[in-house]
């Protein structure tokens, strides 16, 4: 009631709910927390099609305006043969796509000797000085207090209402 | 038969496309498709340059490319095909390919890249390029005179969309072992802007288009953040950053913008060790923002769809310089930097230091290039000058570079042929890209 979650524009969001109720119950435990924050980063490098990618996957080709269609098809013809619709659905599902992290895991690069540079060897490391700064999760202020039923941090009583009224347990990424 | 080349410098965000010798690329589209809520089908986005009124409110995404590397070539496929017949109206047949690659790609990722080039498309040829050697190859035409030609090193410094390398470059070719990554870029950028509006106001977590052009719009580098977090507490015109943009309505804008632009570049007002007004304890600060809240709630009308960014503006790109603070075990971009010349022979040091080119559509924000020489300087010994460029273009100057190499006379030696590939295969072809 304070605050935003009554807002009218408030939109919905399926991947939202979804990743909200496992961070949710991943909160909820300190053990856990360590993952949550891991999942967290995973979801800066996500796209917002999420949800949809199995049902669309088939129409693929629909996507393509009629200009690339004949192209495609004079491609095609040219340099393969045609597929029955069954051979290309047992491809599609060999050739569906993987993650960048699945791939370089099949890659398995720490097989290399040390000397060659890979993917893995060109991370910049952890930071030198490990001292990290915490901002406040509703204003953004430097924080200073941690929540104790879910660990997210705040920087004063008010933020800390706020915080315990409507967003404790509640992590929206 | 003239073939011409096709430089594509093909970024996870953006695709920069045109043919070699002009001075810029022909096309810029969104490497994605998209869908738009009122669509059942996927559509391809326009280029960047177009007024397309079309509504991406809440439009799903989907990418070719996945931390900076292609993971799905079939997508790849769709959009190339769209790229190479309605816009750059060429025959890829009688066509040579410039294409960017980025550092480290794995075998599979190249030999699917390949496959795409030669078996989906039949070029005739193909070289493959990675960013920093072309970004120092197009820095260094530009200023026969200048330190990066004459030292002919540099260290490239590119913050993208997928992620963040500094890359040493010596004789136009990128020292690999010395580079090094970050793994943060715009998108993770524009994700994190979404998080935060979120949690804070208004839920955008669907808005990626939307949260894009806030990003640009608004976001700015801050040159000392405790001091700015405090500007940022307070309230009225005392605080410099707040601005407020606007969401569409989907009935007379189908585009989000910036309310009053003029609000919006107040920030710039503030120079160095500045302290506009006199600040009270914190406590008084935190009485005067309860009031001013409640007089907020007041003026703020929720109805009009519209929401207030204040520390948000300067927190966003923080990440870049303290990946820490998001509980990334990495360290930030000046050690980046460093660590990336301190893997490089000491004799080099020096130079590398003073020829440090920024590039990347993640440079743009305002005061970047301030705030890196400034963490820098501590961490390089006093004796070496530390000298940054910024990119006239950043989000074209890896193209630049490519269109540059393109049209020299020993490019075509350079590419793989159709019929090399064809014989030798991936693996091998790709050992004269020297990766
Ligand atoms: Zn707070
Ligand atoms: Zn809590």
């Amino acid at each position: 009631m304070e605050e935003d979650t009554s807002s009218p524009i408030r939109r919905v969001s399926s991947r939202t709910r979804k990743v909200a109720s496992k961070m949710a119950a991943a909160l909820a435990s300190s053990d856990n927390r360590a993952q949550a924050a891991l999942a967290r980063l995973e979801a800066l490098e996500n796209d917002n099609a999420g949800m949809e990618m199995q049902e669309t996957n088939e129409d693929d080709e629909a996507s393509l305006d009629d200009d690339d269609q004949v192209y495609m098809q004079k491609k095609m013809s040219k340099s393969m043969k045609r597929k029955t619709r069954q051979a290309k659905a047992l491809e599609n599902a060999r050739k569906a796509p993987r993650t960048f992290i699945e791939l370089l895991h099949e890659a398995n690069l720490e097989s290399l000797p040390p000397h060659v540079p890979s993917y893995l060897k060109a991370a910049v490391g952890p930071p030198s000085s490990t001292s990290r700064r915490h901002f406040c999760t509703v204003c953004g202020s430097a924080a200073n207090y941690t929540c104790i039923r879910c660990g997210i941090r705040f920087c004063s009583c008010r933020c800390q209402n706020i915080h315990n009224d409507t967003r404790c347990l509640k992590f929206v990424a | 038969m003239q073939t011409n080349v096709v430089v594509l410098d093909n970024g996870g965000g953006l695709i920069k496309a045109g043919l070699g010798g002009e001075r810029d690329p022909s096309t810029i589209i969104p490497n994605c498709l998209y869908r738009p809520l009122s669509s059942k089908k996927w559509l391809h986005p326009s280029p960047t340059s177009s007024d397309d009124p079309t509504d991406l409110t809440s439009a799903a995404v989907r990418r070719p490319i996945d931390r900076g590397y292609l993971i799905n070539p079939d997508l790849q496929r769709d959009i190339w095909a769209h790229l190479f017949s309605s816009l750059l109206h060429i025959t890829p047949a009688q066509s040579s390919l410039l294409l960017t690659e980025p550092l480290f790609a794995i075998p599979s990722i190249q030999r699917a890249t390949d496959e795409l080039v030669f078996e989906d498309f039949n070029f005739s040829a193909l070289y493959v390029a990675d960013s920093p050697s072309l970004v120092h190859l197009y820095e260094a035409s530009r200023r026969p005179t200048g330190i990066v030609s004459k030292a002919q090193c540099s260290v490239v410094v590119d913050c993208g969309f997928s992620f963040t390398h500094a890359a040493p470059v010596f004789q136009n070719f990128t020292i690999n072992y010395a580079a090094k990554r970050i793994d943060l870029g715009g998108k993770a950028l524009t994700n994190f802007l979404k998080e935060l509006v979120s949690y804070r106001s208004v839920n955008v977590m669907d808005e990626t288009f939307l949260m894009d052009d806030v990003k640009e719009k608004l976001c700015f580098v801050s040159l000392d953040v405790p001091r700015d977090l405090r500007i940022a507490k307070k309230y009225g015109k005392d605080n410099l950053f707040r601005c407020t943009y606007v969401l569409p309505d989907g009935v007379e804008h189908t585009k989000g913008f910036v309310k009053d632009p003029a609000e919006a570049q107040r920030y710039l007002t503030l120079t160095d060790g500045d302290f506009p007004a006199q600040v009270g304890t914190n406590k008084d600060l935190d009485q005067l923002q309860v009031t001013e809240k409640r007089e907020d709630r007041k003026r703020v009308d929720l109805t009009k769809n519209e929401f207030e960014l204040s520390n948000e503006r300067f927190l966003v790109p923080e990440m870049i310089f303290h990946p820490a603070d998001l509980g990334m075990n990495q360290a930030g971009l000046a050690e980046c930097i460093v660590r990336a010349v301190n893997s490089c022979h000491p004799h080099l040091h020096p130079v590398l230091y003073e020829s440090i080119i920024l590039t990347g559509g993640s440079t743009l924000f305002p005061r970047f290039a301030e705030r890196i020489e400034r963490e820098l300087r501590p961490l390089v010994p006093d004796c070496y000058r530390v000298n940054i460029t910024s990119q006239e273009d950043p989000i074209l100057g890896v193209w630049r570079g490519g269109s540059l190499l393109a049209s020299s006379p020993d490019f075509e030696a350079m590419c793989v042929t159709k019929a090399e590939y064809e014989e030798l295969g991936s693996a091998r072809c790709r050992r004269r890209f020297f990766h």
